[in-house]
């Protein structure tokens, strides 16, 4: 069984730590997003699972096996890198058949797996190619393809897809969640994309300054974040937050104690809008986006606060109207000084 | 499950030491520059330091025996004998002739050649020539062709009625020889190094000046020469390092001669040390020609680093 | 009558055009002379000159190798040149690649030490050089014409172009050999060495020509005439009184350069490049 144990990991380059001390327990064939701001240690935490980077403290196990210096190819892992890293002076089925031509596969067996990998991919038709020929998704199938040959315990992805346009992404990421459902591999991917790491993960791991932020399921993250960097960080648009002393009076008028909390979340999609007289809160639109599928609205709270409303529907509020916000009691974030999330969420008075 | 990854790794791990992977790497590392090292140990860092302990010595050529006699050679050299100061003047008069020569000759043929026109390859492969031939052919050609009598270029000095000198026969023409004909054969060097440069210039930056209503000369004094500094320092002091450097050159067009008049510095510690085997005298020699480039070297990298900041 | 600009400029660009010719006159006089002379006899050559020989006197290229072993002489570069260039590429791609890429103790410090020879003229280290040649019983062999260039200055300088070059290869297709179970030594030899061609191009070239034109170190350490390399054997041309043979030296210079200079023009722009890029290191 592959699954993966990350003990206290920490990773210093010179005098600055850049992982300060990361416990994770990653199952066999789950499939794990590390998501989080650039400099936030997410590549480098990959890369020392990888056997790329040397470990300053702690340990890593894969499966039953402590691999702190076992060296990365004997791991048992494979990597999909950022620029594929494709060596371009080798074939499509050369850079395959590379890793198990250097670990002495037999040829006949080298030719039968990279087929095997090219025909699940649709490369087969690409193989005498060199990496200068293909486009942007025919260079990430390949990429693909040379970690499945392997036939690796573990995949590790590093922002496998930022390099590719919007559209081939969206595609991309399909492919790979197919690929998870049908290798049933442990999987770790990196990104910096949290639509990428909601869709893709079982698990996310959020990561902040070389600190795990909070780990959980994609469902779990969204609905109850732990902290407001999390709450923040998923969720697209962003979560707004508003300072507790602008609506804690307008809580408590319906029953609501919000206590010691310092800011109050509210998502843009659970935002209704109402008749200004009668909503939590009362404001003016100052922009209002059309989408297509929604129009986002900027807008202007009384207490001198921007709030972000996504409005469904054909009524849509014009520039400068006054509107009032409505939003269910238990769709409300409450975080405290320390950004940390206050649970339960909302005490009856 | 086959698996071809963690086989192979299980298996030799039993065998291989328990190192971490950074001694490895270093490990590793080590065994890639250990020629480089041992080469560099032998033939450049022991001679570097058996060249100090000469220049304390002195030889005796007939017991083949060192005998410590602390800095004599360099008092020698400083104070007593005359031939020190006229060599090294000689080198600073050469270095002073060629490097402005090449630079300025440099620098005009790369404005003229930087940009693509039709013969632009043509020039440059020709400006270029000189640079791949080897120093001791082009020597002897010059030599041929600059005798006094009957030689090709006084022939040609004739057709528009100039008296040439016997050029490699009296001691300053012969010095103004040398660095001539030194300078064409090298001039290309310095020439490409321009031209890189300038086309790593934004052309940007010139046509902004342009319609700013700058004139040509106003464009190269304003931004392009400022541009170009990095460059010409780097050019300066390798070409300036060059320059004293000389030896092959020399041996070959002037021996050293008319009356020591192109005698320099590298070719007077050659001559110390292998045709009169004042050993410890030329070692000291050497060690002043070390310090002559240690101080450009240094004088280039605070320049270089004050240009950075 | 004023001129268009068009006029003007094509004007213009005659005027320098000529300028450059006649610039370029004392570049390519030389090498039309030297060829030339080359097929004069003793007694045309201090005649009228003439660029155009009266008589051509193929002779002059027999008697160059009646004169001295120059047969032998020319293998002697040649060889010699090839085992220079060889040595190098490895010695100095190796350490430039452990420059570049691994982190080991001490290798700031080796940068430092190494940089430092890149400075030092071969001038300063040829008489203790000359004193361990003899002690190593290495005099009048080819040996110190291959060892001095390949750990002087000139393979330093070679070590940095190497390291410069391997700095810009993207460090993830290493990572990729690293993770597909290549050893250092698999990944200099199977990535960084099949992706640095333009390097070692340039690296062998100018290597190549170093070892070609080398002159100092054969005139310190060769003694007999058959382990002579080209550029002693050209000076050698002299008679009795030391004086020049010209129209033998002029011959014989003319067999050493002109190969040279056909392969010149046939890759010139290749060869220019890797002038460029080891000027813009030294």
């Amino acid at each position: 069984m592959t699954s993966l144990t990350l003990r206290n990991i920490k990773k210093s380059f010179g005098a600055t730590q850049v992982i300060k001390g990361v416990d994770l327990e990653i199952a066999d064939g789950e499939f794990v997003v590390f998501v989080g701001p650039s400099g936030c240690g997410k590549s480098t935490l990959l890369r020392m699972i990888a056997g790329l980077e040397d470990i300053t403290e702690g340990e890593i196990y894969i499966g039953e096996r402590k691999v702190n210096d076992v060296q990365a190819a004997q791991r048992g892992v494979a990597m999909v890198f950022q620029s594929y890293a494709l060596y371009p002076h080798l074939t499509v089925r050369d850079n395959m058949a590379f890793g198990l031509k250097v670990r002495k596969v037999p040829a006949s067996e080298r030719e039968r797996r990279v087929r095997e990998a090219a025909a699940s991919l649709k490369l087969e038709a690409l193989l005498d190619r060199y990496p200068r020929e293909l486009s942007g998704g025919q260079r990430q199938r390949v990429a693909i393809g040379r970690a499945i040959v392997g036939n690796p315990q573990v995949f590790l992805f590093d922002e496998p897809l930022s390099n590719l346009d919007a559209e081939l992404r969206v595609h991309m990421r399909s492919e790979i969640a197919a690929l998870h459902q049908r290798l049933e591999n442990t999987m770790i991917y990196v990104t910096h994309d949290q639509i990428e790491a909601m869709t893709l993960a079982d698990r996310i791991v959020v990561l902040r300054e070389g600190v795990i932020e909070q780990v959980g399921t994609p469902r779990e993250l969204y609905e109850s974040p732990a902290n407001l960097f999390v709450a923040q960080f998923i969720g697209s648009p962003r979560m707004n937050v508003l300072p507790a002393r602008a609506v804690a009076g307008r809580l408590a008028a319906r029953g609501l104690n919000i206590g010691a909390a310092e800011g109050v979340g509210m998502r843009p999609e659970h935002i209704s809008l109402t008749a200004p007289e009668s909503g939590l809160l009362r404001g003016r639109v100052a922009l209002s986006e059309y989408t297509g599928a929604a129009t986002l609205l900027h807008v202007e709270l009384e207490e001198g606060e921007t709030a972000l409303v996504i409005a469904n529907g054909p009524a849509v509020p014009a520039n400068g109207q006054e509107v009032g916000l409505e939003i269910a009691r238990e769709h409300l974030h409450v975080f405290d000084k320390a950004g940390r999330a206050i649970r339960p969420l909302v005490q009856a008075a | 499950m086959a698996d071809a990854l963690t086989e192979k790794g299980s298996a030799r791990s039993w065998r291989a030491p328990r190192l971490t992977l950074r001694q490895r790497e270093a490990i590793e590392a080590w065994l890639f520059v250990s020629p480089t090292v041992a080469g560099f140990l032998l033939f450049f860092l022991g001679p570097l330091a058996a060249v100090v302990y000469f220049s304390l010595t002195e030889w005796n050529l007939l017991t083949q025996q060192a005998t410590f006699v602390g800095v004599k050679n360099y008092v020698d050299a400083l104070s007593h004998n005359p031939d020190f100061w006229h060599v090294l003047r000689n080198s600073f008069v050469f270095a002073m002739g060629l490097v402005p020569l090449n630079m300025a000759l440099a620098l005009s043929l790369a404005l003229a050649l930087s940009r693509p026109f039709r013969g632009v390859i043509f020039f440059r492969t020709v400006f270029f020539a000189p640079v791949v031939t080897s120093a001791v052919a082009w020597a002897i050609v010059w030599r041929f062709l600059l005798q006094g009598e009957g030689g090709a270029v006084n022939q040609m000095l004739a057709l528009v009625g100039i008296d040439g000198p016997n050029w490699l026969r009296e001691p300053d023409w012969a010095m103004v020889a040398v660095i001539v004909t030194r300078v064409i054969k090298m001039v290309g060097l310095n020439m490409i190094l321009y031209i890189a440069a300038l086309q790593a210039i934004p052309r940007d930056y010139e046509a902004a000046a342009r319609l700013e209503g700058a004139s040509n000369w106003q464009i190269f004094r304003m931004v392009i020469w400022p541009l170009l500094a990095p460059t010409t320092l780097v050019i300066f002091v390798i070409t300036m390092i060059g320059s004293f450097k000389v030896f092959d050159h020399i041996y070959l067009m002037t021996g050293g001669g008319p009356e020591n008049g192109t005698l320099v510095l590298a070719f007077y510690i050659y001559e110390q040390g292998f045709k009169f085997f004042n050993v410890g005298y030329a070692s000291a020699l050497a060690m002043i020609m070390f310090v002559i480039v240690l101080v450009l070297t240094v004088v280039q990298m605070t320049l270089r680093r004050r240009d950075m900041q | 009558m004023t001129l268009t600009v068009r006029q003007a400029r094509i004007i213009a660009r005659i005027c320098w055009t000529v300028a450059l010719l006649v610039v370029a006159v004392p570049f390519v006089f030389p090498f039309l002379w030297m060829v030339s002379s080359g097929f004069k006899s003793a007694t045309e050559i201090f005649g009228q000159p003439s660029l155009i020989p009266r008589v051509w006197r193929w002779q002059n290229y027999l008697e160059v190798f009646e004169y001295q072993p120059f047969a032998r002489q020319y293998f002697n570069s040649l060889y010699i040149a090839v085992a220079v260039t060889g040595l190098t590429l490895v010695i100095s791609s190796l350490a430039g690649y452990a420059l570049a890429r691994m982190r080991f103790a001490g290798a700031g410090l080796l940068m430092l030490f190494l940089l430092s020879a890149l400075m030092v003229p071969e001038e300063v280290t040829i008489i203790p050089n000359f004193f361990l040649i003899r002690w190593m019983g290495l005099m009048d062999t080819h040996a110190p014409l291959i060892l001095l260039p390949v750990f002087g200055s000139h393979g330093v300088m070679a070590t940095f172009l190497m390291r410069q070059y391997f700095l810009a290869i993207p460090k993830e297709l290493e990572e990729a050999g690293k993770m597909d179970g290549l050893s250092p030594f698999g990944i200099w030899w199977r990535i960084a060495l099949p992706m640095s061609r333009p390097a070692l191009a340039a690296v062998s070239i100018i290597t190549f020509l170093f070892s070609w034109n080398l002159f100092l170190e054969p005139l310190v350490f060769i003694s007999s005439l058959e382990k002579f390399t080209l550029p002693l054997a050209l000076s050698n041309f002299t008679d009795s009184y030391g004086l020049p043979l010209w129209h033998l030296q002029l011959a014989a210079t003319s067999l050493a350069v002109v190969p040279i200079l056909i392969v010149y023009l046939i890759a010139q722009r290749q060869i220019i490049e890797s002038f460029a890029l080891s000027g813009v290191k030294g």
